[in-house]
C-alpha cells in the first residue's frame, strides 16, 4: 500500500540557499510523524513544498501514490491535504462562525450538507461559542491557534501538515489541539506530519520522528532513539532528553 | 441554498424593497429636475455597488470601472449610430462585452494587488479613453455620439422607473452573491489570499468572475445611461468619473452592503448642485472624506450600523 504522504528528492534553492536538499520521507497511512530540528533547518520549507506554496526545483510529492507536481494549492487541498500556518493566518475580517463556515464552503463535501451542523460542532469542540459572532482579528492568539485548527478539520482530510501548532499558546489549549488531532486521526484515520519543538508534546503524540538539519534529512526513527544521536544532540537539543 | 435563507439577504431585501416602494411617488412630487437628479443617482448606486463587489469586498482595487461603464454605453450606442441597431439588443451587448473585457482585464492583473492592480487598471481605462478620442471617424470622439432615447421622449420619469427597478434587481443579485459561497470565498480571498488558497478555494477563479460579474454591470449601467442622456462623450472616462465612484463608496462604507448604496446619491445631488465650481466640487469631497474617516472609518455605515442591528435584534 502506497504511503499516505510521500517527499521523493524534493530541493529548493532560494538565492544561492539550498532550503531543501534531497528531501525524502514517506508518512504511512494513520500515522502521526514528529518533523523536528532546529530554526532554519528547513522543515516550514518542506512544508511549503509539499502543500504547494513552493514549487519544487526537482523531486516529487506523493498524497496516497499520486503524484501532485503540477497541482494548484487549492487542488492540493481538495485533495485532502490540509496544512496549517506557523504564524497563524485566519480571516480576520471574518467572524470566527464565518471563518468556520468559509472553511467548510472551500471544501464542501458532496453530501449536500449546509455545514450548519459542523459549525456547531465545532463551535463547542473549540469552546469558541461565545466568540462565534466576534471578528477573527479581535481574537488572542491561542484562540486564533484553535481557530484555524477547528477551520482544518472542518471538513475531514485525509492527511495534515500541521506547522508548529503548539508554539505560544498556553497548556489548556494544546490540549484541547491535541484531543482534536487524535480524534480526527482515531475516527477517520488521518494522517498528521507535524512541525514541533515541543518534546513532551512530540513524545505523546508521534511513535516516530523525523530530524531535519541544514536542508536535509539527519535521522528517522523513535524521539529516544534519534534523541541519542550526536549529531542530533549537537545541532538541535543541546542536551540529551530525560 | 445559504444565499436566499439568510437572514442578512431577507433583512436587504425586505429594506431595499420597502425603500424602493417609497421612492416610487418621487416622480409625483419633484419637478423634472429632480426626478433627473436621482435617475442618475440610481446610476451611481449600480456602479458603486458593483465597484464595491470588485475592491471592497474582494480586495481588487479597480480603477477601471467607468471604463466598463463607457463600453456599454458605447457599444450600444455606436450600434445603433451605424447599423441602426435598437437599444434593446444594444444594452445586453454592451454589458455581455464589458463583462468579456473585464474576463480578460481580470485574467491579466491576477496575481497584482493594491496599488500595481489600481495602475494597470487604470492604464486599461486611458487606453479606452483615447481610442474613444482618436477614432473619431467611428466614435465621434469629442464631437459626442448621439444616441437614440430608450423611450422617445426625453421626459425622465420614465427612465427613473427603469433605472429604479434596474437598482432593485442588480442590489439584490448583489446581496444573494454576497451571502452564498463566492461571497464567503471574495471576502477570504481579500483578506488573506494564501490562506484561501490553502483551504482549497479556486481564487483565480472567483476573482476572474468577480471581476467579469462587476465589468457586466457597470455595461449594463452605462448602457442604459447612455440612451437616457442621449450624447456620449469620452468624458465618461474621466478620471474624476472613477474618482467619484471611489468617492461614493468610501463615504458611504468601503466593503459594506449599504455603503454604497446610502454613499451614491448624496455625493451625486451635492456634485450636482456644486457642479458651477467645476472640479473643486471633488476637493470639496476629498475634504468630507478625510474628516468622515476620522469619526468613523467605515463611513456612513459604520455610523448607522448599530442602528440597524437594533432594529433587526428587536424584530427578531
Amino acid at each position: 500500500m502506497a504511503a499516505a504522504l510521500e517527499a521523493i528528492g524534493l530541493n529548493k534553492r532560494f538565492n544561492g540557499l539550498q532550503a531543501a536538499n534531497d528531501v525524502s520521507l514517506a508518512v504511512e497511512q494513520g500515522e502521526i510523524r514528529g518533523l523536528i530540528g532546529p530554526n532554519g533547518a528547513g522543515k516550514t520549507t518542506l512544508v511549503n513544498l509539499v502543500t504547494g506554496v513552493y514549487e519544487a526545483d526537482s523531486g516529487e510529492v506523493k498524497l496516497a501514490g499520486q503524484s501532485l507536481t503540477g497541482c494548484a494549492m487549492h487542488e492540493i487541498a481538495r485533495r485532502g491535504l490540509v496544512r496549517s500556518f506557523q504564524v497563524t493566518r485566519l480571516f480576520g475580517s471574518l467572524t470566527v462562525a464565518e471563518n468556520l463556515r468559509t472553511a467548510f464552503l472551500a471544501r464542501r463535501p458532496e453530501d449536500g450538507s449546509d455545514g450548519e451542523a459542523q459549525i456547531e460542532r465545532m463551535l463547542d469542540l473549540t469552546k469558541l461559542r461565545p466568540l462565534a459572532d466576534t471578528q477573527a482579528k479581535k481574537l488572542s492568539g491561542g484562540q486564533r491557534a484553535l481557530l484555524q485548527m477547528g477551520c482544518g478539520f472542518m471538513v475531514p482530510g485525509s492527511c495534515y501538515v500541521l506547522d508548529e501548532p503548539f508554539s505560544g499558546i498556553n497548556p489548556v489549549i494544546k490540549d484541547a489541539i491535541i484531543d482534536m488531532i487524535l480524534d480526527v486521526n482515531k475516527r477517520h484515520g488521518a494522517t498528521f506530519l507535524i512541525v514541533s519543538h515541543e518534546m513532551t508534546i512530540v513524545r505523546r503524540l508521534c511513535p516516530k520522528v523525523t530530524v531535519m538539519m541544514e536542508g536535509k534529512v539527519a535521522a528517522h526513527g523513535t524521539l529516544d532513539e534519534v534523541a541519542r544521536l550526536p549529531e542530533v544532540i549537537a545541532g538541535y537539543l543541546g542536551k540529551a532528553l530525560e | 441554498m445559504i444565499a436566499l435563507s439568510s437572514p442578512t439577504f431577507r433583512r436587504s431585501a425586505i429594506a431595499i424593497l420597502v425603500a424602493a416602494v417609497l421612492l416610487l411617488f418621487v416622480p409625483l412630487v419633484g419637478s423634472n429636475y429632480v426626478v433627473h437628479v436621482v435617475t442618475i443617482s440610481f446610476y451611481y448606486v449600480i456602479l458603486a455597488a458593483s465597484w464595491n463587489l470588485l475592491a471592497g469586498y474582494t480586495g481588487q482595487f479597480s480603477l477601471a470601472h467607468h471604463a466598463f461603464a463607457a463600453v456599454g454605453a458605447y457599444t450600444s450606442g455606436l450600434l445603433g449610430y451605424h447599423w441602426g441597431v435598437s437599444a434593446w439588443i444594444g444594452i445586453p451587448a454592451g454589458a455581455v462585452l464589458a463583462g468579456a473585457m473585464g474576463y480578460g482585464l481580470g485574467r491579466l492583473v491576477l496575481r497584482m494587488r493594491t496599488i500595481y492592480l489600481a495602475i494597470a487598471t487604470w492604464a486599461f481605462a486611458e487606453t479606452v479613453h483615447v481610442y474613444l478620442t482618436a477614432d473619431y471617424a467611428f466614435t465621434r470622439g469629442e464631437l459626442g455620439l448621439s444616441v437614440k432615447s430608450l423611450y422617445g421622449t426625453l421626459n425622465p420619469t420614465p427612465y427613473y422607473f427603469t433605472f429604479l427597478g434596474l437598482t432593485v434587481v442588480v442590489l439584490l443579485g448583489l446581496r444573494a452573491l454576497i451571502d452564498s459561497p463566492i461571497g464567503y470565498f471574495m471576502r477570504a480571498i481579500k483578506d488573506d489570499e494564501l490562506r484561501a488558497k490553502s483551504l482549497g478555494i479556486d481564487t483565480t477563479r472567483v476573482k476572474v468572475i468577480v471581476f467579469s460579474i462587476s465589468s457586466a454591470i457597470a455595461g449594463l449601467a452605462g448602457g442604459v445611461y447612455g440612451h437616457y442622456i442621449v450624447t456620449l462623450t469620452p468624458q465618461m472616462l474621466d478620471f474624476s468619473e472613477m474618482a467619484k465612484i471611489v468617492v461614493m463608496v468610501v463615504i458611504g462604507g468601503f466593503g459594506s452592503f449599504i455603503g454604497p448604496i446610502v454613499g451614491a446619491a448624496p455625493v451625486n445631488i451635492v456634485l450636482t448642485y456644486l457642479a458651477s465650481y467645476g472640479e473643486w466640487n471633488l476637493a470639496f469631497f476629498a475634504a468630507i472624506v478625510i474628516v468622515l474617516m476620522r469619526f468613523s472609518m467605515e463611513g456612513i455605515a459604520g455610523l448607522i450600523a448599530p442602528l440597524w442591528n437594533r432594529l433587526w435584534a428587536r424584530n427578531a
